[in-house]
């Protein structure tokens, strides 16, 4: 399989509220570019939303950015390979404390669940979190749209 | 991903006599959404509503901070001794919805007609 039409983008986002909306929609345009399908479109956007208000809402970085690089690949036969990386420079976090969470009712911490959403909606997840700061590097594979 | 970055979440109300009501949701439901969401659906417990249908035909993104809200809601209403329904998601919305176990506590229909069916309503 030949990797050809490769597109790139890099994005510097303040971290204020719904900046993740601008991070998913940044995305979802060169993903529809490539043809992807609108529902890996959208678990996309939804991983990126997480990714974002994760870095946001506990990076704890003092610049209060978040770095985005998306990369886009056409693969042939209608297939495409989008790639995102969100970078904060913050403190970093417990990655197996982070998903051994989950759901129950009345628990006192209903939070957190972010990282569970990322890994559900996209096709590969790897994360590289230090005391200087937390890349995530996310992979979506998608067929083009009918 | 119809939503822009400064649309906030509306909602309406539709009362079905006086245990029942449907909300509808528009936007995009984050923090902000979800408290907005709550508020409506407290003050709705509060005036006797036990059977609660939300409607999320013109939401298409959530986030985990919003669904914890919703989460909250589903919560008060079963120390009530009442019910939530949810109906009209979009596919991601719905995945997103089982991953967090909303969809252990409340009832996920296709569409408004079959939950009102389902629901009594």
């Amino acid at each position: 399989m030949t990797a050809t039409a490769e597109r790139q983008m890099e994005l510097t986002l303040p971290m204020v509220p719904d900046i993740e909306i601008a991070a998913a929609r940044a995305a979802g345009n060169l993903a529809r570019e490539l043809g992807m399908a609108s529902e890996s479109i959208d678990e996309m956007a939804h991983a990126m939303i997480e990714a974002c208000i994760n870095a946001r809402e506990h990076s704890g970085s003092e610049d209060r950015r978040i770095y985005v690089r998306i990369n886009g690949t056409s693969l042939g036969e209608g297939n495409s390979r989008i790639d995102i990386w969100i970078t904060d420079h913050g403190k970093g976090f417990n990655v197996t404390e982070a998903r051994s969470r989950r759901q129950t009712l009345g628990a006192a911490h209903k939070r957190g669940w972010g990282l569970q959403i990322i890994e559900a909606h996209m096709d590969e997840v790897s994360i590289n979190t230090t005391a200087d700061g937390t890349t995530i590097h996310m992979v979506k594979l998608g067929k083009r749209s009918e | 991903m119809g939503e822009t970055m400064t649309d906030e979440l509306r909602v309406a109300v539709d009362r079905r006599g006086a245990s029942g009501a449907v909300l509808y949701t528009k936007g995009y439901i984050n923090n902000v959404g979800g408290e907005e969401i709550a508020n409506r659906a407290y003050e709705l417990m509060d005036d006797g509503v036990r059977t609660l249908l939300l409607n999320l035909r013109e939401t298409k993104i959530v986030n985990s901070i919003g669904i914890s809200i919703l989460i909250e809601i589903i919560e008060k209403m079963i120390d009530k001794g009442g019910k939530i329904g949810f109906c009209s998601l979009t596919p991601v919305i719905h995945k997103t919805f089982q991953i967090m176990g909303l969809a252990n506590y409340a009832s996920i229909y296709t569409d408004e007609e079959n939950a009102a069916k389902e629901l009594d309503m």
